[in-house]
């Protein structure tokens, strides 16, 4: 045979069918290879678009064109390589990060970003769990606000500060801001309509998608309200060592509010020395935030360490107990204050005003702390950036509104810092 | 005229070699970077996520993609008794390959253009170049094999022509269709590739390489023709259904799941077929056979056992959803692309290398590299694999996320310290390749278990002049 194959005896001794045998094992190849992508790919796909269509709300938000951009930047920095965004159907996903995901959630990822590695936490549920001048602190220099991270550092996004952002560190944030939120924004009802047509009563793991108390449980997420244990002053140097790795960053080393990652924040992390906090105000902080700002929750540290940063907080603090003020102070204090002050501070300074849930960031509870006088008049000449407080003083400040008088600012500054009381 | 298109051997085998230093140097430059986040300055070219893409792709393509045509451009001719399509064509595949897929596609990643799909990194403009040089490789290598005639093709040939055919049918599952279906249903395709690109292009073409150079090297005819088949029938019928299991206990319905998670543990099962032949065509050779390349396979091969078992076991619920996302994830990886393919792949190169006559060999380099990257590897696998178990046993916890992240700096060290034995073995590698006098390949061979030349081998392979039913294992070789 010039030129084609000698083959040797054992095969010439085959029947031509049976030699052949290669062509139908070559189609039955193709042919497996046809299954796998039916079986794991057309037939998952046609069950879920129609768990989308059935379970989806009706008009769920798409993203905007910044938003969009943001997805972009998100998928070539690789964002999904250490962020997963997929809450898997296990207890321990849902504990915490929140509800698994449901297949409408991601009818506009084009691509998905599912993700296999988690080194940073999940990122399905971000919506809501961070104010935005957080995330450019953390875009900016991320060890700043989160210590320990090993995210890099996303400092070209900025003109130099994080306070000064460019188009691609807001169209990310903004990105950021629509994980998990289409969902929040179904609300109750779009629960039940889901649930009522999921179509998974007996599907024990279909219905694992509603058993959460909450959609996000990341226990940074800030709450305004939430059941809080009453914290006691605990180890107090066990409490500076956990003060220095999580805390120093924003509030500084020494408590003065003056940490790396404050710059960027607004409101500026609290000064620590020049307030003092009562047991019950720094057991809700720590617990549940303090919504509006920067300052996470701490709910995923035990109870002997959050006991432990109660100590080292207050241990910072250099108000003293001062002498009675002087009453006829006290009540023109009292009367300013109830003129200008309780409508957000509420009538016993509980931080409780009827304005308050119109407002971004809740009120101070002046019980619950007791500003030195300098911060107090600080804050009544200057306001507090980034917060609903604003200037009230008349002059000596570029930002004096004149709403108050000097005595009048004096007077409320004594009266508010009587409101403290020992124990909130 | 010779068969064999050495210079485009020795062409793709020291691209291949290069391309694997600049993958490994993203690597560890990645590596480095989550001890010292802060390293790059906040530079955008230098960023985690970027190097990270790189790193993966370079290692798909540029080390492993090169290495394979490297190999191809030797065994096929080998193979069949028949030169490959064109030499011209080839040097155009090598001009691609190298120059319009992979370094582009490195560049592109690092300025921000890329898809944030798993072994599909490379933007969608590099992806169309990667289909066409797809083709034009199955151009290159298959007419030859139907030129010859198929009716009684060795097993590595089976795996080549596989290996190409399915390569082109799977890419696009996860590099162009998850940009057309959103979503869980984008990630289904998606599964289906981050399983393919192993699965359908690595391992068939390793085991082609494993397959061959055995035989080849120890002049022993492979312990079971009938093996070979029934495992490699086994591999393409389990593999692709393997997809979904990277998506255990995601919103991609139970049923899907578990038909990938059975189809993980079947393949394990095949493995330990494929594994057990290769391993009883290896009797006689000792642990550490004489003949480097011989000896890569070797260890490849059981690296390949370990890796598939790995694979079978963290597929299934209870360990799948502890260790899922974790570093124990990373150690698989590497394990099977550092360990069973790198392996065969060196193997192979090594092994065509010889075979050049003008080629410098350096037996010494090789030993040392063969070391280094044997205990390079399996510190990496084993330390990773530990940390992927703090990391997940913290997760099951409550303990804050950041304690994960504390936790594994110990075991970052540890992979980024035995990255250092690797690049060593590379370094040993690649001089091996390119020191030692000129021919020396040749001379290793003969000393330790005789070495016939290509043509010879060739003539062997086609026209069987020693009729026997064994010599159909491995035509030609009487056992």
């Amino acid at each position: 045979m010039a030129g084609g194959v000698i083959m040797n005896d054992a095969v010439k001794r085959v029947p031509r069918a049976l030699r052949m045998a290669y062509i139908v094992a070559s189609v039955c190849g193709v042919g497996f290879f046809a299954m796998s992508v039916l079986l794991l790919g057309v037939w998952p796909g046609q069950v879920l678009e129609e768990q989308t269509r059935k379970m989806s709300p009706e008009h769920p938000l798409n993203l905007t064109v910044s938003e969009s951009r943001g997805r972009e930047i998100y998928s070539y920095e690789g964002c999904a390589y250490c962020h997963t965004q997929q809450v898997r159907y296990l207890e321990s996903d849902m504990a915490r990060f929140g509800a698994p995901t449901l297949a409408w959630e991601t009818r506009f990822d084009y691509p998905h970003l599912w993700g296999t590695r988690r080194i940073g936490p999940d990122l399905a549920r971000e919506s809501g769990s961070h104010p935005e001048d957080w995330h450019f602190v953390h875009l900016f220099a991320p060890r700043s606000v989160v210590a320990d991270s090993v995210m890099p550092s996303y400092s070209a996004m900025f003109e130099g500060s994080p306070d000064r952002p460019k188009q691609t560190a807001r169209d990310l944030v903004a990105y950021l801001e629509t994980l998990g939120r289409s969902r929040e924004l179904a609300g109750p009802e779009g629960e039940a309509h889901a649930r009522a047509n999921c179509n998974c009563d007996k599907d024990e793991m279909g219905q694992m998608a509603f058993h959460t108390s909450e959609l996000n449980t990341n226990p940074r997420k800030t709450r305004r309200n939430g059941a809080v244990p009453v914290l006691v002053a605990g180890d107090g140097k066990r409490g500076l060592e956990l003060y220095a790795r999580y805390c120093a960053s924003c509030h500084g080393t020494k408590g003065l509010g003056d940490g790396p990652g404050a710059a960027g924040l607004h409101p500026a992390p609290a000064n620590l020395a020049e307030h003092k906090y009562g047991l019950e105000r720094l057991s809700f902080a720590l617990t549940n935030g303090i919504d509006g700002t920067a300052m996470p929750a701490w709910r995923d540290l035990n109870f002997g360490d959050l006991s432990a940063l109660v100590a080292a907080v207050r241990s910072f603090s250099v108000v003293q107990q001062e002498l009675p003020a002087d009453p006829k102070t006290l009540e023109a204090g009292a009367r300013v204050y109830k003129a200008n002050c309780a409508q957000c501070h509420g009538e016993t300074g509980a931080g409780d005003g009827i304005a308050v849930n119109e407002l971004r960031v809740v009120p101070a509870n002046l019980q619950g702390v007791r500003p030195s006088l300098n911060a107090t008049l600080h804050v009544l000449h200057n306001g507090i950036e980034g917060t609903e407080m604003a200037p009230w003083a008349s002059d000596g400040t570029p930002n004096g509104t004149g709403r108050l008088s000097e005595a009048e600012v004096s007077a409320v500054a004594v009266y508010v810092r009587g409101l403290y009381q020992e124990g909130r | 005229m010779p068969l064999v298109e050495q210079k485009l051997v020795y062409a793709h085998g020291l691209a291949a070699v290069v391309m694997l230093f600049v993958s490994i140097a993203f690597g560890i430059f990645a590596s480095i970077e989550l001890l010292l986040p802060d390293l790059s300055g906040g530079s955008p070219w230098l960023s985690w996520g970027r190097l990270r893409y790189d790193h993966t792709q370079g290692i798909l393509f540029g080390w492993l993609g090169n290495a394979f045509l490297a190999f191809l451009y030797h065994a096929v001719p080998v193979l069949t008794g028949r030169r490959v399509t064109s030499a011209r064509l080839g040097q155009w595949l090598f001009g691609l390959w190298n120059f319009v897929i992979v370094v582009p596609g490195w560049l592109l990643v690092l300025a921000g253009f890329s898809q944030p799909l798993e072994w599909a990194e490379f933007p969608l403009i590099i992806d169309a170049f990667v289909v066409l040089a797809l083709l034009l490789m199955a151009i290159q290598f298959l007419p030859p094999f139907f030129a010859r005639g198929i009716e009684d093709l060795y097993v590595s040939s089976w795996y080549i022509i596989g290996g190409l055919i399915f390569t082109i049918l799977a890419y696009p599952m996860g590099n162009f269709v998850p940009e057309l279906v959103p979503g869980a249903r984008g990630a289904a395709f998606s599964g289906l590739w981050i399983h393919d690109a192993v699965g359908l292009f690595v391992t068939p073409l390793a085991l082609a390489i494993i397959y061959f150079v055995i035989p080849a090297a120890s002049r022993r005819p492979i312990y079971s023709h009938f093996l070979s088949m029934l495992g490699f029938w086994l591999l393409f019928f389990l593999y692709p259904l393997n997809g979904t299991h990277h998506y255990v206990f995601s919103v991609i319905p139970m049923s899907a799941q578990i038909g990938a998670i059975t189809a993980s543990a079947l393949l394990g099962v095949d493995v330990i077929l494929v594994v057990a032949n290769l391993l009883l065509s290896l009797r006689g050779t000792g642990w550490f056979p004489r003949d480097l390349p011989l000896r890569f396979v070797g260890t490849g091969t059981v690296f390949y056992l370990v890796v598939s078992i790995q694979g079978s076991v963290q597929a299934q619920m209870a360990v799948n959803q502890a260790v899922h996302f974790s570093d124990w994830v990373i150690g698989h990886s590497h394990l099977a692309m550092l360990g069973f393919a790198t392996f065969a792949a060196a193997g192979g190169i090594a092994h065509a290398w010889q075979r050049i006559p003008w080629a410098r060999y350096n037996h010494r380099a090789m030993v040392w590299a063969y070391w280094l990257l044997s205990s390079g590897v399996v510190i990496m696998v084993i330390n990773l694999t530990i940390a992927g178990m703090v990391e997940a046993r913290l997760w099951q916890s409550n303990a804050p996320w950041l304690d994960s992240v504390r936790a594994a700096r110990p075991f970052w060290i540890g992979r980024t310290h035995s990255s250092l034995l690797i690049v060593a073995g590379f370094i040993a590698f690649l001089l091996g390749l390119t020191t030692g006098p000129r021919g020396a390949g040749l001379a290793e061979g003969e000393e330790s278990v005789g070495l016939e030349t290509i043509d010879e081998m060739a003539r062997r392979l086609t026209y069987s002049d020693a009729p026997s039913p064994r010599a159909s294992r491995w035509p030609g070789v009487s056992s």
